[in-house]
């Protein structure tokens, strides 16, 4: 399949999402002021930003994990109705008494039946090029192949929306950059939705359609990715858009962490 | 990976591995049994050269008779039938109670701040000191062992439960939440394998407190088992009798302790640290 086909093909596998004036305050912090946010079916947002900028938590809201924000979350389903939204995390959370395959398995719910569940969890497994690995308990995979094992455990139910909370953040730069064409690669082929959390902005660079700048809980910057795919790392283009953000993170330093030492 | 295998398969190498493993690795191996040999040998040496006077101590061979002519009459078979039991069903009472509550408090805060506090106070009376009270209320009957017995098991098994469940780690719960589990099927799921380790570790020092708990009060109290028949015995001075009571507790002891290393190797074959051929 042609990556234009591929690109068409995830316009209508994913859901749609939209804030509306999202607030979210823990006490008396208010983290997140009034974000508002579209992305459309299929694309890749990343959403970058200094630590405490309140990107994770708008993250959790996305994903159902935090119900106490004001203002209005929509998730649109896609052409089948599923809405279903799966999480990455930054540690791969596996269950340590499940082998991998049950693993994997556990990402269709309570509801599926073990003999259905297996046979789709292996075809996610292989997916992720961990299809001879099933029978394995997680604690003697390493660290990039929990990953790519919990990778295969949000997909195997075929989300129409990814959430990622720095799945990538504690991986070795190597094992980070195969992750990374992993993940291209399986969001090309399923063409769900996907919002990407991430300090790394040359990695939002490889990957997004979109990047979005969270800065003292705004929206600071909302930039379109022009660069065709499949994107070269290092590409020369990407350099003066790299710049251009880091400096943008960098001032967007909030306050307290100024006097910081 | 290819190369491994062929090491590991060439004769010689393997015949080394095993030498390796049964005297060194291997838990069910020679060693462990070394020391406790050694003693028995030292023992029957010093009582048949006159070091040892029968009254004190009594010869591993005459303590090896007395077994023998207990068995044949039957008595040993059936105080030891008795004394397991009584062990047992302490232990069901006592344990399922405490792995009752200890579900209860450490999946719902509002039943631990009912009971918690209560169960911290009474832990802290030593279940022996009980016996006189017991004595009084049941008199020597079965119900005061079984009284004590599950009084003794059921805080160690308690409080690892309670425990196993609270440190289940919450970014596994969250992530399960995530993907729809909740209720029985996240308890069945996450919670309870999370809390086993914990759980079992309760077990062993449960059948440890058992068998101590058992063994005093038939002694003080009762009329039949092998604390009562080590009591028996003590009174015409037959110490091959006592000392083999000594000794069948001590394998019970190991026997309880080897048991619940079944059941860990079994259910936490997960865990590094009980994969077979671990070193504990």
């Amino acid at each position: 399949m042609s990556i234009a086909a591929l690109q068409s093909n995830a316009a209508s596998n994913g859901a749609s999402v939209a804030l509306q004036g999202i607030t979210r305050s823990f006490g008396e912090t208010s983290v997140l002021e009034g974000v508002d946010l579209e992305i459309s079916p299929g694309e890749f947002v990343a959403i970058v930003g200094q630590s405490g900028s309140g990107k994770s938590t708008l993250l959790r809201i996305v994903a159902g994990l935090d119900q106490a924000y004001k203002g209005h979350l929509s998730i649109g389903a896609s052409k089948d109705q599923k809405t279903s939204a799966r999480i990455m995390y930054q540690e791969p959370r596996l269950l340590p008494w499940a082998s991998v395959i049950e693993n994997v398995a556990f990402g269709l719910g309570p509801q599926a039946t073990r003999h259905q569940a297996f046979a789709q969890a292996r075809s996610a497994l292989e997916a992720v090029g961990l299809g001879d690995r099933g029978g394995e308990w997680p604690d003697v995979l390493s660290g990039g192949q929990k990953q790519r094992v919990a990778l295969a455990r949000a997909l195997v139910s075929k989300p129409d929306l990814l959430v990622l909370d720095e799945p990538l953040g504690a991986l070795d730069a190597l094992t980070r950059i195969g992750m990374q064409s992993l993940l291209e690669r399986v969001w090309l082929e399923q063409g769900f939705t996907a919002i990407l959390v991430t300090h790394d902005v040359a990695e939002a660079l490889t990957l997004a359609d979109r990047i979005v700048m969270i800065e003292n809980g705004r929206i600071a910057l909302d930039l379109a990715i022009p660069f065709a795919r499949p994107r070269r790392r290092g590409a020369v283009q990407f350099g003066e858009l790299e710049e251009h953000l880091l400096t943008a993170l960098l001032k967007s330093k909030s306050p307290s962490e100024e006097y910081v030492i | 990976m290819s190369e491994l295998a062929l090491l590991a398969g060439r004769p010689s190498s393997r015949k080394r591995d095993m030498f390796v493993s049964f005297f060194r690795v291997s838990p069910n191996g020679f060693v462990p049994w070394l020391l406790p040999l050694t003693v028995l040998v030292l023992w029957q040496a010093s009582a048949s050269y006159g070091a040892l006077p029968p009254s004190i101590l009594p010869a591993p061979f005459d303590v090896a008779k007395a077994a023998w002519r207990l068995t044949l009459s039957g008595e040993l078979l059936l105080n030891a039938a008795i004394s397991f039991k009584r062990a047992f069903s302490g232990l069901l009472v006592g344990g399922t109670a405490a792995f009752a509550l200890g579900l209860s408090n450490g999946l719902s805060r509002l039943s631990e701040r009912s009971t918690d506090t209560t169960i911290q106070m009474v832990r802290n009376i030593p279940n022996l000191a009980l016996i006189p009270l017991v004595i009084v209320w049941f008199g020597i009957g079965e119900e005061a062992k079984l009284f004590l017995v599950s009084f003794g098991v059921f805080f160690p098994i308690y409080i690892n439960t309670f425990h196993g469940i609270r440190t289940v780690d919450p970014q596994l719960v969250e992530m399960a939440r995530s993907y729809g589990f909740k209720g029985f099927e996240l308890f069945r799921r996450v919670i309870l394998p999370g809390a086993l380790p914990s759980i079992l570790v309760g077990l062993r020092y449960a059948l440890g407190i058992m068998w101590l708990t058992l063994i005093v009060a038939e002694t003080i109290a009762a009329q039949s088992g092998l604390g009562y028949m080590a009591m028996s015995a003590r009174e015409f001075m037959q110490t091959d009798i006592v000392v083999l009571a000594i000794l069948i507790y001590a394998l019970l002891g190991k026997a309880a302790d080897g048991s619940v290393r079944v059941i860990e190797r079994l259910n936490l074959s997960w865990h590094p640290a009980y994969r077979k051929g671990a070193r504990l």
